[in-house]
């Protein structure tokens, strides 16, 4: 159809193209490894002379930076981390094996009422922030605000229509002939799907785990919200240095970013092929 | 509420439901052999399979959402005690809002306009890069990956990262500076329409990259032969591209359109990272308004009015894009 070749204007454009990309990446990941004296100089420094790990050490250990003659960070990020990791790990968890149990749900029994598959979906239309101030009344009056409970529970709600679609594109590629032969081998039909369905689709659910996760990961405006001091999160204790500093602590907040991205980038990669179809509810297959 | 849900409904998933339970293959006949073990019926089956979802969706969604469409009529605050002491005052919230909150009525023409810029940019971007990767070259796959990573990053991230590119003495006007002298440099997050230009170019770079994907999986879906015949009858490059493969990539587009327009009518953390809404409320969006509304100010019962009028706003929305595309939609998930 159009030409097959790369012309020397098609290179520059990817060359242009490519380095517009990347370098918001490398700018952060270059301030992530600057002395404080590399901070914020005028004009900005590119590329540090003297590279270093000090950043990384300041989350958490905060007197770290003091060594030069920068005052320490006033709160160390372990407590952001671990709460990024366990409530990201348990929502996405169970986000995925909820989807799954609505995924063969809608595909192999189109059930659960004309409704449900709506408003899962609807689920991703609401504004964050419509869901926001009712949970932030419900969790004060149950006493779940501040908590890690109730932060897992909306991280579910919100993602479940990305696992739920997701899962089912891939449960409908599963033939159903395959079910049937093990019903017909006397299994239960809640048989057939775990012990067939389920193994059959196995890329498929890992590629969901890591897709919800992404979106676990990212999440900020529900943990901004919902934490005080027990729940603390990645983006949320992110935003915190930089109100709390006015944004000065540049190599620290710089290097809580990259921690916050390492993993992502690494998920992402990982589920390359399938991206498409979890941005898509399924609804593109690569 | 009710009356847009059932409304949607059919529109969107009826015929697809319809179209699963006819090849259900699996009648009564089967289901007689099989109940041997003593295993649920297919209907029960379904219903227990859908169970968890539904709970997880009734109690984190649906009740939330009563409680914030019952508070939306009270003139509630936390100072006020419980929420059941609230008074009750009608459409109050809404007729404030909806007439005399200039403030509301701008974050929402500005969430529309920077929608609307972004989304058209992230298009054209977008389609521009796949048609490129049509082509065959070397390190093809490497350049694909580096093109996808910025939509794998936080959005916190992205805005915290793009805030010190946009520094009065960050690289961006370095650049600046170094193209054209020291006095074109920018403040950037001191004037309103410069501001409003950074959440653009953030949210660009940001997602470009999911409609370069969506996009590329679609040009790659696209078949020969329509392609062969237009070539051989006459048509040249350009007409193929239009009047052939662009028609054929409309599903794809419009499935590119819907999840974009329904993440970034949310906008939030780019913006509360990169300016907060400032200088003054130049770039606040709905959300950023909702969350100061009812975070900052504590106006919990009147954030809630105005989260209702964008959800119903946002579920039309979707329902008008979705209408006459319905058919294309349920093509492509088939």
């Amino acid at each position: 159809m159009l030409s097959k070749k790369l012309t020397i204007p098609t290179v520059l454009i990817m060359a242009v193209a490519l380095v517009m990309v990347m370098f918001p990446v490398f700018w952060i990941a270059m301030t992530a490894i600057k002395p404080p004296t590399d901070w914020n100089a005028s004009p900005a420094i590119w590329v540090p002379s003297e590279p270093t790990f000090i950043n990384f050490l300041t989350l958490f250990d905060t007197d770290a930076i003091r060594k030069y003659g920068v005052g320490g960070v006033s709160q160390s990020a372990t407590a952001a981390v671990f709460g990024s990791v366990f409530a990201s790990v348990i929502a996405t968890a169970l986000s995925v094996a909820i989807g799954l149990f609505s995924a063969i749900g809608i595909s192999r029994y189109g059930n659960g009422g004309k409704a449900t598959p709506l408003i899962i979906l609807s689920g991703r239309m609401f504004p964050p922030a419509a869901i926001a101030v009712p949970f932030v009344i419900i969790f004060s009056t149950i006493a779940m605000i501040d908590s890690y409970g109730g932060l897992i529970a909306i991280y579910v709600a919100v993602t479940l229509p990305f696992s739920t679609w997701m899962l089912k594109s891939f449960v409908d590629d599963v033939p159903r002939e395959i079910e049937e032969a093990a019903m017909l081998d006397g299994r239960s039909r809640l048989m057939a799907h775990f012990r067939v369905t389920i193994p059959l689709i196995r890329g498929g659910l890992f590629s969901t785990t890591m897709f919800i996760f992404i979106l676990n990961w990212s999440e900020f405006m529900f943990a901004l919200v919902l934490s005080y001091s027990n729940v603390n999160t990645i983006p949320v204790q992110l935003a915190k240095y930089v109100t709390a500093t006015a944004g000065t602590l540049y190599g620290v907040q710089a290097a809580l970013a990259v921690l916050a991205m390492v993993p992502l980038i690494l998920a992402g990669y990982g589920i390359q092929s399938h991206l498409a179809r979890g941005m898509t509810f399924g609804a593109v297959k690569q | 509420m009710r009356t847009i849900i059932h409304k949607l409904t059919p529109s969107l998933f009826q015929s697809e439901v319809a179209i699963d339970l006819q090849d259900t293959p699996l009648p009564a006949r089967t289901s007689g052999r099989e109940g041997s073990k003593g295993g649920m019926g297919i209907a029960a089956t379904g219903r227990f399979l859908m169970l968890p979802g539904q709970i997880v969706s009734l109690l984190v969604l649906v009740v939330p959402l009563i409680v914030a469409l019952y508070m939306s009529f009270t003139d509630w605050s936390p100072t006020r005690g419980s929420l059941f002491d609230a008074q009750f005052v009608g459409f109050e919230n809404y007729s404030e809002l909806l007439i005399w909150d200039t403030r509301f009525l701008y974050a929402v023409i500005r969430t529309i306009l920077i929608s609307t810029v972004c989304l058209s940019l992230e298009f054209m971007l977008g389609l521009g890069l796949a048609v490129l990767f049509l082509r065959e070259f070397r390190g093809k796959s490497i350049l694909f990956s580096a093109f996808l990573s910025p939509m794998m990053i936080l959005p916190v991230v992205v805005g915290y990262t793009f805030w010190m590119l946009f520094q009065s003495n960050g690289p961006i006007n370095q650049t600046i500076a170094f193209l054209f002298g020291s006095e074109a440099t920018i403040e950037w997050f001191r004037s309103a329409p410069f501001a409003l230009l950074a959440v653009v170019v953030t949210e660009v770079w940001h997602w470009t990259p999911l409609f370069f994907l969506i996009l590329l999986s679609g040009l790659n879906a696209v078949p020969e032969n329509p392609i062969r015949a237009a070539v051989i009858l006459g048509a040249n490059p350009r007409q193929v591209f239009w009047r052939v493969i662009l028609p054929m990539l409309k599903p794809v587009i419009i499935v590119a359109f819907i999840i974009r327009s329904m993440e970034i009518i949310k906008l939030f953390d780019e913006v509360f990272m990169l300016t907060r809404g400032g200088p003054g409320s130049s770039t606040e969006t709905i959300s950023l308004y909702i969350y100061k509304l009812a975070f900052n100010d504590f106006q919990l019962a009147y954030g809630a009015a105005a989260a209702f009028i964008v959800l119903v706003g946002s579920l039309l929305l979707v329902h008008l894009m979705l209408r006459p595309m319905r058919k294309q939609l349920l093509e492509v998930h088939r």
